[in-house]
């Protein structure tokens, strides 16, 4: 009923990015992640937030949705910055008792916080919001099907990780129904010794668990009906092929890769830094 | 198509546990394209039957057969299962996909069918059940109702021979639960499709070719509908309810002694001209002079309720205390899409000490918002909440004012967590740092109340259903709260079980308590209520008793509620006898209204 994170939570779409395959999403996110976080330099950041932009531009997702998958991080992000801000060493520009503000330290912090914030954005952008968790499991069981040669379930590895993500808004309704049902009981979670926030968390934590365990009961007949048999003979319905796209992608994302450990470290020193 | 030969089906037998034979003997045959219903109690062992239709389970003695295969043959369970379609009775436990068009291609995908193919049985199953658009949709962004016709869709898409409906519509609202069976009607018109149908709302069973009455295992009763509900009194001893114009027509027809045709009386309007032409028969003077006679003395039938407690008829009001102010409340959250939705808007509402009030209105009217806010669940930003002369905006009387409010949610067994019964109950009342033996008095009080007194030291997940639901109510009142309020706290039970629950649950008016309970189900609210609020899109529709609530059915109609059956048969009637009081809530009550009404003529 009320919005939480967006863990979990796709967007429906049909941009460019919704249409991407989701192994090539996958890969892409973690490379994403690496090349954001390894750039240094102002002028390459400068270029990823134009990269941003545009991929936020292309998926045609409204931004009030965007920023609710970087408001959970905020916190690490805030807190990320803070600590360059004060501790990194240089031309001293404000100083308050032990704290010193250093340029340095100003543009340590900002470029940190704006690393972070792109990489969050990116990540969710490919994986959470344009990709169904169905199609994340499918890419994961596709990526991992080599295991298949040292007996690793993956099949069914896959199918639990999908289900798992089908039940998290519901999981998360029905903690917020009990925590109002025991509230009512005269459970406290806000106030009284350790024991007594304990005992409260226990009243929400087995009656969650045991639904739990009756959902997944009823899941299982539930799919038992519909003829399911595990295995790996099942038609598999995302089985995509790789389109254009996914090759043009493909071929920026290898050029994101160079651009951040081939051409940055090439790149003349700003003078102002 | 399905043949059933002298199946015997125990429960725990392997696991050492106390074995339980939850089907008997048990010998029928389904043709192929019937529509039969499975009535019974909770726990009588229809969902079990409806289980080993399609080799879920398999039956310790006898066979079962579909289309001839065996469903103990494992080389055929899969065909079987393709074939017969299972709805199961919670919508969120059966819907596998990630959005609608995956869940429904589970099935098929399941079958190992070409991915083409696939795609075709998703859009066909899309459009046979009108989700075409919502195909890609989140199960959880979903309405129950439309999550069940997505449990159906994922079932057509295997082309199966029969649909079993185990409960499928005993979570909805009467609303969703109607559109469901249009559209379970719809199919078996349109295609040569069986339905088995499990279910505890006689409005659904009517609609069968053949009913079996389920009861301890075995068929205690079957037939066709017109056929099971003329026994009417057999009917009720089952645990079951028969549809309120049968009921009043067999019961005229006993006390006047005419002789009647089951099928005749089977349909309302069957039963109504039934009842005209007893009346013709009776009363052949019909429009002469004793019209003026009657017309001074209103045929009377009082509700009960209204009868033993005289509340209500709005004169006695003023000196009662006052125990709940609402003024100008309204409450909008965000919805998951980013829009605002207001749940409450502009709400007020005065509840005097010792009412009843029932509070009505369809799914998303703000039934539950509302009550979450009399005790402090949800903070009251807008507005003022006064509890028992208390101000619920502050934050540490909402703590204080919780021990006198009891809020009773919907399917409370899932919130139950102790060990034991009694510790369960117990756990309230601790919370309220009572005495030891304060909190056994109120432990032994509540259970007492709920008739679950004897199963105090066994483990609440070991209980049947209704049990756990019993032990769940004590819990609340276990606290022994001065006004305790109530979401659908008969969600799911069998007729019978519904009105033992409320009639233990009445008992806590004469000891003081005001009671809030929130439903669908106006019929049983107009019984048991002094007032009724009706609630839509978050604004007060109506307020006021019983009788001027279900006094205009369009009126009801306009909020998506029901006019009370009972009622609606004695409209009929006020052509005849202008005087007659339609206000009867019960099948007895508006067949006794009507005989004493004939014969005064």
């Amino acid at each position: 009923m009320k919005s939480r994170s967006m863990l979990g939570r796709s967007v429906p779409g049909t941009s460019l990015i919704h249409r991407l395959d989701a192994r090539v999403k996958f890969i892409g996110a973690i490379i994403l992640m690496v090349v954001m976080l390894s750039a240094r330099d102002i002028r390459i950041l400068g270029f990823f937030l134009l990269w941003t932009v545009s991929i936020m531009i292309i998926s045609q997702i409204k931004i009030r949705l965007i920023m609710k998958s970087v408001r959970p991080l905020m916190f690490i992000i805030i807190f990320a910055m803070l600590l360059h801000l004060f501790t990194v060493e240089g031309h001293v520009l404000l100083q308050l008792g032990i704290l010193k503000i250093s340029r340095e330290g100003l543009i340590s912090g900002g470029l940190t916080a704006l690393r972070l914030v792109l990489m969050v954005i990116n990540t969710s952008m490919f994986l959470t919001l344009t990709t169904t968790p169905l199609a994340i499991a499918d890419a994961l069981e596709s990526l991992l099907s080599p295991l298949r040669l040292l007996r690793f379930p993956v099949h069914e590895f896959a199918m639990m990780m999908s289900i798992a993500l089908r039940f998290v808004p519901t999981l998360l309704d029905e903690a917020d129904k009990i925590m109002k049902a025991q509230s009512s009981r005269g459970a406290d979670y806000d106030t009284g010794g350790p024991l007594r926030r304990i005992r409260g968390l226990v009243s929400i934590l087995v009656p969650l668990f045991i639904s739990s365990f009756r959902r997944a009961d009823d899941l299982a007949i539930a799919m038992e009906a519909r003829c399911y048999r595990g295995g790996t003979s099942r038609t598999r319905l995302h089985a995509s092929k790789l389109s254009a796209i996914d090759i043009v992608f493909s071929f920026l994302l290898l050029g994101l890769l160079l651009l951040v450990f081939a051409v940055e470290p090439l790149l003349p020193p700003l003078v102002w830094i | 198509m399905i043949h059933f030969n002298d199946v015997s089906f125990t429960y725990g037998a392997a696991e050492g546990q106390l074995p339980i034979r939850a089907v008997n003997h048990v010998s029928f045959h389904i043709k192929k394209g019937s529509h039969v219903a499975l009535l019974g109690r909770n726990g009588s062992g229809k969902s079990t039957i409806a289980r080993l239709i399609n080799g879920l389970l398999v039956p310790d003695e006898g066979s079962v057969l579909v289309d001839g295969m065996d469903t103990t043959d494992s080389l055929d369970i899969f065909e079987i299962r393709r074939i017969c379609g299972m709805v199961f009775q919670n919508p969120d436990n059966q819907l596998i996909g990630a959005t609608v068009a995956d869940d429904i291609a589970f099935g098929p995908c399941n079958l190992e069918l070409p991915i083409d193919e696939v795609n075709r049985r998703v859009d066909e199953a899309l459009q046979k059940a009108g989700l075409s658009d919502l195909r890609d949709r989140a199960p959880h962004h979903l309405s129950g109702g439309q999550k069940q016709k997505l449990a159906i869709a994922s079932i057509l898409a295997m082309e199966p021979e029969c649909i079993i409906l185990d409960e499928a519509t005993s979570m909805l609202d009467p609303m969703s639960r109607r559109s469901v069976m249009e559209l379970i009607l719809e199919l078996k018109e349109k295609s040569d499709i069986s339905i088995v149908q499990i279910t505890h709302h006689m409005e659904e069973a009517v609609l069968a070719d053949y009913i079996y009455v389920i009861s301890d295992g075995r068929i205690s009763l079957e037939g066709t509908p017109a056929e099971v509900f003329d026994q009417f009194e057999r009917v009720h001893a089952e645990g079951l309810s028969v549809p309120t114009h049968i009921e009043i027509a067999r019961r005229i027809a006993d006390r006047t002694g005419m002789p009647y045709r089951p099928e005749e009386i089977f349909s309302f309007d069957g039963a109504v001209s039934f009842v005209r032409g007893v009346v013709a028969s009776l009363s052949p003077l019909k429009g002469s002079t004793d019209d003026q006679d009657s017309s001074a003395v209103p045929f009377s039938c009082e509700p009960i309720v209204t009868e033993s407690r005289s509340f209500g008829d709005g004169s006695q009001e003023i000196d009662r205390e006052s125990v709940i102010e609402i003024s100008n409340l309204s409450f909008s959250y965000t919805s998951d899409t980013g829009e605002p939705v207001k749940a409450l808007d502009d709400i007020s509402l005065s509840v005097s000490k010792g009412e009843i009030l029932g509070i009505l209105g369809h799914t998303g009217s703000g039934k539950s918002t509302l009550i979450q806010h009399i005790n402090g669940i949800i903070p009251s930003k807008k507005g003022t909440v006064v509890v028992l002369g208390r101000d619920l905006s502050d934050r540490k009387t909402v703590r204080d004012i919780r021990r006198h409010v009891g809020l009773l949610f919907q399917y409370p067994e899932d919130q139950l967590f102790e060990e034991t019964v009694a510790l369960d109950i117990a756990f309230a009342p601790k919370q309220l740092n009572r005495t030891p033996e304060q909190v056994e008095r109120a432990v032994l009080g509540a259970a007492k109340r709920l008739g679950v007194d004897a199963i105090l030291h066994r483990s609440p997940f070991e209980l049947s259903g209704g049990q756990r639901r019993r032990v769940a109510i004590a819990g609340v009142l276990a606290a022994e709260p001065d006004i305790i309020m109530m979401d659908e706290p008969a969600a799911g039970l069998d007729p019978s079980g519904r009105d033992e629950l409320f009639a233990d649950l009445m008992t806590l008016v004469d000891e003081g308590a005001t009671l809030l309970i929130v439903s669908h189900d106006m019929e049983t609210m107009a019984r048991l209520c002094d007032r009724i609020l009706i609630l839509n899109n978050g604004n007060v529709a109506g307020c006021g008793t019983p009788r001027e609530m279900t006094s205009s059915a369009e009126f009801l109609k306009s909020v998506s509620l029901d006019i009370p059956s009972s009622k609606q048969f004695l409209n009929c009637f006020v052509d005849l006898f202008p005087t007659l009081d339609t206000n009867c809530y019960t099948a007895k009550e508006a067949a006794d209204a009507l005989v004493k009404a004939i014969y005064r003529r």
